[in-house]
């Protein structure tokens, strides 16, 4: 009897689950087309600074404010810890529903289902992309399909402080063709009559800055598969890191013992006003202007001799995807759709993720922008007449490769191996590295 | 059970079962009380440890699925240029630091067993850095006063010497800032030897007192031996805590072992390994063979410590 009444029991229970399950789907779905009150949660993680984070959650405020029935949860580290949070809540499957996404990391995603392709959302309008030029659209796509939308274009840059350029009474030189000739000319000079260093080139990541020369070449640092170094000729390096010694010597250049130190850009040597430039992407004028006292500007890098082609290259500075396993894919797909197209966004954002892609948007935050702002815009500018196509992403031991390359540069400007020395290294344990 | 009881003690067979009755629901209420430090730690301890023992064998990239290779990454580890030379950092930093940090809460526990006045207050004081000791402020606060423009240059120039340094930056200067911290960071092991050292009977000096002994005599004869197990508890503490530190490192080079990987101790390289080149096997296997170090370094203190480790319950026997 009791065990009838058991069985009894399980059917009903397991009937009631189908059916609950069932009422709720229905229910879930028919919200979603009506855009009933549906209670909709969503988390959206990004790395970034304390400007940028700012401005998102201002605007993730604001699309709460328009969607009274959304809740967003931001999550928001600097970019070390972030990729160490991603992985983890990749391993432990609690990706949020919107993530920042970088180009060097993409295709591992893509590769390993991560992502969700966002055509769908596009094709029904969701986002929408009818003021979008397809070549800002390339580098988020895999194999036709779009996992990642750029916020804005970035590329790489020299920053200089103006004040230093009038105390010295220099002219300042035609940036667009300059040569790393004048750059040590311009060098010297400011040192003589102003005793205002140089900062060496790139502490934080040195190879980002031999890419720009070595691609002026027509080659790239990595081989297009990624398995090998994509130049065989040294001169390009060796003159990378002579220009350095040279400086160092002249005690013009920034004692490596003090300028690899550098965490934050607080620490920075521009930001105490002890050089006159430092290496930076075009998205990280607001903050290095932040900490600095004087005018910053922002101008192409020098350029090597005999080059066949611009070094500099325009980048998507960060993709928004949407992870396959987000719990809430619409909502998350119209909150981009606004991240992108909206004005009012867009204004709180102010192109502090770089230069916006949609032309509208570009060309309306163009004319309210700041005078910080205006520099970016205009060096965008610049560089879209004076770039060459970006590189596949990084290779997979790229963070090895550039380890290696970074302690090397430390080693040779410290002067415990010669440039030969360090040279001849960098080509066979990068070549090693990579091969494996 | 009958075997036991013979068979002709029915009532004892009852009493005892009812006995055990008790003692079970006794042991039940037990089990179920420290259920949640047992679930946590089969959860977080033992379940975890399996895992990265099992992916110390395979190539594992967090985003894809593990894949077994068998000792690749032992053997890989043995042409790895930077394992040695983290091995040899973390070496150099137990070896130093360890000594320095014990001399020095053993010292000032040692003048902190006297009875002066307001000597909680001391105590107090000096303790701070070892509640504060692991955290990333002081770390922050380190890099920020060894920095060539930071505060020690300050004040050394301030006596006259004109040294502008960059201490963390500089390849001979950078791990010896990270032992002086290890050595600031006290506290702990000093309330221990002023427990220890508060355990001393007193008779033993009175006895002294008598026999004439001077005071060094007394510190050799009573305060060591007494103090001994004090000493090796500390020493096995701080030997694991030298060769897993990890924070201080961490944030002081930036995360990068800079300069020259002169600060790249042990733990940050695996970490390395694991959250910046993707080498989640790899780095399970250096973690492991750390477990080896550190265990034999421990078995090697263990060993030894029957040979200078006092016990004054064994001394009546």
């Amino acid at each position: 009897m009791q065990k009838r009444n058991n069985r009894i029991l399980l059917i009903l229970s397991v009937m009631l689950f189908t059916f609950t399950s069932q009422v709720f789907s229905t229910g879930q779905t028919e919200a979603e087309s009506s855009e009933g009150p549906e209670e909709s949660y969503m988390r959206l993680a990004w790395w970034g600074n304390p400007v940028r984070d700012e401005k998102t959650i201002a605007v993730a405020n604001l699309y709460m404010a328009n969607n009274p029935s959304v809740t967003i949860e931001t999550e928001t580290t600097g970019w070390g810890g972030y990729w160490d949070r991603i992985n983890t809540q990749v391993a432990s499957a609690s990706l949020p529903d919107i993530m920042q996404h970088d180009y060097a990391y993409m295709l591992q995603f893509v590769q390993r289902n991560i992502l969700t392709d966002l055509t769908p959302y596009v094709d029904s309008g969701v986002i929408d992309l009818g003021n979008v030029n397809e070549t800002f659209l390339s580098g988020g796509r895999v194999d036709g399909k779009l996992y990642g939308i750029s916020l804005g274009t970035n590329a790489f840059s020299l920053v200089y402080d103006t004040a230093v350029f009038e105390a010295a009474g220099i002219a300042e030189p035609d940036f667009t063709s300059w040569t790393w000739a004048d750059f040590e000319e311009i060098a010297i000079e400011i040192f003589e009559k102003t005793g205002v260093q140089t900062m060496p080139l790139s502490t934080t990541d040195p190879k980002v800055l031999f890419d720009n020369m070595i691609r002026q070449t027509g080659a790239s640092t990595y081989a297009k598969d990624g398995k090998s170094l994509g130049f065989t000729d040294t001169t390009v390096l060796k003159e990378y890191f002579n220009v350095q010694l040279r400086l160092l010597e002249a005690g013009v250049l920034v004692n490596p013992e003090v300028a690899f130190v550098t965490v934050t850009a607080e620490e920075g040597q521009l930001a105490k006003g002890n050089v006159w430039c430092d290496y930076i992407w075009s998205n990280q004028l607001a903050s290095t202007q932040a900490v600095s006292e004087n005018p910053l500007k922002m101008v192409l890098l020098p350029k090597i001799k005999n080059a066949k082609r611009p070094g500099t290259f325009l980048k998507p500075s960060m993709f928004f995807s949407i992870p396959a396993s987000a719990e809430n894919p619409d909502e998350a797909a119209r909150y981009l759709n606004f991240f992108l197209n909206d004005s009012a966004a867009n204004d709180i954002l102010a192109a502090e993720r770089g230069v916006p892609i949609p032309s509208d948007v570009r060309e309306a935050l163009k004319a309210s922008a700041s005078d910080l702002n205006k520099i970016v815009f205009d060096y965008i500018g610049v560089v879209a007449e004076n770039s060459s196509p970006i590189d596949p992403p990084d290779p997979k031991s790229s963070g090895e490769f550039l380890k290696m390359f970074r302690d090397s540069t430390q080693e040779i400007l410290m002067g415990i191996i010669s440039v030969d020395q360090g040279v001849a290294k960098i080509m066979e344990e990068g070549n090693a590295i990579l091969a494996k | 059970m009958s075997l036991i009881t013979n068979g002709s003690t029915g009532i004892n067979l009852e009493k005892s079962l009812s006995e055990r009755k008790a003692i079970i629901r006794e042991n039940l209420a037990g089990y179920a009380f420290i259920a949640p430090w047992l679930i946590g730690f089969f959860a977080f301890s033992i379940i975890p440890i399996l895992t990265s023992l099992y992916f110390s064998f395979t190539s594992y990239d967090i985003l894809g699925t593990p894949v077994l290779n068998g000792v690749n990454n032992f053997k890989n580890m043995l042409q790895d240029k930077l394992f040695w030379k983290s091995l040899a950092v973390t070496f150099n930093y137990a070896f130093v630091s360890v000594p320095l940090r014990l001399l020095f809460a053993f010292f000032v526990a040692l003048l902190f067993n006297r009875n002066i006045r307001g000597i909680r207050f001391y105590q107090m004081i000096y303790y701070i850095p070892s509640i504060v000791g692991g955290s990333i402020a002081v770390a922050v606060m380190w890099r920020r006063l060894f920095m060539a423009d930071g505060a020690i240059n300050s004040v050394l120039n301030l006596l006259g010497m004109d040294v502008h340094i960059s201490w963390i930056g500089k390849p001979d200067t950078a791990l010896w800032t990270l032992i002086i911290l290890a050595t600031w960071q006290f506290g702990s092991s000093m309330l221990i030897f002023l427990a220890g050292l508060k355990q001393i009977p007193q008779f033993y000096y009175e006895a002294a007192d008598i026999d004439g002994a001077n005071s060094f005599r007394k510190f050799i004869s009573i305060t060591l031996p007494h103090l001994s197990p004090v000493i090796f508890f500390n020493l096995i503490m701080q030997i694991i805590a030298g060769f897993t530190v990890f924070t201080q490192a961490f944030v002081v080079s930036g995360g990068s072992g800079d300069p020259l990987n002169s600060t790249l101790v042990y733990a940050l390289y695996l970490y390395q390994r694991a959250f910046k080149y993707y080498e989640m096997g790899y780095s399970s296997a250096m973690a492991w063979i750390l477990v080896l170090i550190v265990g034999l370094f421990t078995a090697i203190i263990f060993k030894s410590s029957s040979a200078w480790v006092f016990y004054e319950s064994k001394e009546g026997e």
